[in-house]
């Protein structure tokens, strides 16, 4: 192990680190929200739309996510859609992890028992009232559980966003690895800077969890 | 703006050995994790903690760290000792990373065989080795079919990113078609469809799997 290049190369891997989170929290902020309004569209009584949303989770989930990133950062421009390599980076994976993201709200939702609903109904509770105040605070831990999982999913996957050239924490790794011809060394540190990410990740989301299981009837 | 499938239609038969190539690395890797992953699970279950300890440091390091930098690391890691091909660090980056996977899913389900199983088969004169493989590997395995196949899913759909280090599964194989002929959008398009359609039946073989051996769980 050749540690005075580890000290030497850790400023770039952490910058670079700092680009990976980066693109990760803007898809999770953007996705939660498609993924709600897909949720939403699910619920239409008109099918034409619940089929266009169920078919969009299908294709989207069908599909590579690498595949869905190369065809927008090198097909989009032929329809019109020419995005910077970051900006691509998050639209492609807000929009793919919104299709993973609406079925573990969906779930959720659906794990809340259905007396519940009926009880509030019979309360008088109105539709929203009943899902905002009754079904969403039950099934607020659940969600949080299976959206931490699917946010670590994306730190993993925005190492692909590194194939269309954004400087993040694998494409830096790649290129060190390039110049300096010590693998072993960089992916120690590389790997060590995920395993922070991600852990630091888990910690959030067990607070945020331990804080819903307060609301939960389980 | 207009599409041209035509160059698509030209190169159909590389694309179709992409897809060859693509599925011969999907079929070893998908050998080898699980029998892999398998190994992995009962070792670090049921040997001493000095073999196991390592074993499960590796499932956690690589399900902790990306698949691409993983593969960068094979690559370059391997190439800096020994010159082998791309498709075999391919294979190995991709068996290793979905072994982790398996094994994670094969202790779990190890773990949830009934104690008294293995009370019964030690009563009944087998050994512990023999306890192991013939009743408890068993059941474990049955009960894992349905996260083996999401895994499995997952893997094939991943096979797309060893384009990355040069294997020439269907992304890769497109590479040059798409230079030569300007229409990006329309090949990806096309690699996305036939992605799709894999797993449209990799999902129906995964329904008819479960409903076979639900039975036996």
């Amino acid at each position: 192990m050749d540690f005075n290049l580890m000290i030497e190369v850790t400023p770039l891997l952490v910058k670079a680190a700092w680009i990976t989170i980066d693109i990760s929290i803007r898809s999770l902020f953007f996705g939660f929200f498609i993924a709600c309004g897909l949720v939403f569209l699910q619920s239409f009584q008109f099918a034409p739309i619940r089929w266009f949303a169920r078919g969009y989770i299908s294709v989207i989930r069908g599909t590579p996510y690498f595949v869905q990133l190369l065809l927008v950062f090198y097909g989009g421009p032929s329809i019109g859609l020419r995005l910077d390599p970051i900006t691509c980076g998050v639209v492609v994976g807000a929009f793919n992890i919104a299709a993973y993201m609406s079925e573990a709200i969906r779930g959720s939702i659906e794990s809340v028992d259905s007396g519940q609903v009926e009880a509030s109904r019979s309360l008088g509770f109105g539709k929203v009232q009943t899902l905002v105040s009754i079904i969403l605070p039950q099934s607020a831990a659940l969600m949080i559980r299976s959206i931490g999982i699917l946010a670590i999913v994306l730190i993993k996957n925005s190492s692909l966003v590194s194939i269309i050239s954004v400087v993040e924490l694998t494409y830096q790794a790649q290129r060190l690895i390039g110049s300096t011809y010590k693998p072993l060394e960089i992916f120690t540190l590389s790997a060590f800077m995920y395993v922070i990410i991600i852990y630091a990740v888990m910690g959030i989301i067990e607070l945020a969890y331990r804080r819903a299981m307060r609301y939960t009837t389980l | 703006m207009e599409f041209d499938f035509t160059p698509v239609i030209t190169y159909f038969p590389t694309l179709l050995k992409g897809v060859g190539v693509g599925s011969l690395v999907a079929v070893i890797v998908a050998f080898m994790s699980i029998v892999g992953g398998l190994l992995v699970a009962v070792i670090s279950i049921y040997i001493n903690k000095i073999v196991s300890w390592p074993l499960r440091f590796f499932i956690w390091l690589f399900m902790t760290t990306p698949l691409l930098l993983q593969l960068y690391f094979l690559y370059f890691g391997l190439g800096e000792w020994i010159l082998i091909p791309a498709i075999f660090v391919g294979i190995l980056g991709l068996g290793f990373h979905y072994m982790a996977y398996n094994a994670d899913i094969f202790v779990a389900t190890i773990k949830s065989v009934s104690n008294g199983q293995y009370e019964a088969s030690r009563s009944l004169g087998f050994g512990h080795a023999a306890t192991i493989f013939y009743i408890i590997v068993p059941q474990a395995f049955i009960r894992s079919i349905p996260q083996l196949g999401n895994n499995m899913i997952l893997m094939v759909k991943d096979t797309s990113v060893l384009s990355a280090i040069g294997v020439a599964e269907l992304v890769y194989a497109s590479q040059y078609a798409i230079s030569v002929s300007f229409r990006p959008f329309e090949f990806f398009i096309v690699i996305a469809a036939m992605y799709y359609l894999i797993n449209i039946f990799m999902e129906l073989g995964q329904v008819w799997l479960e409903r076979e051996t639900a039975y036996r769980r």
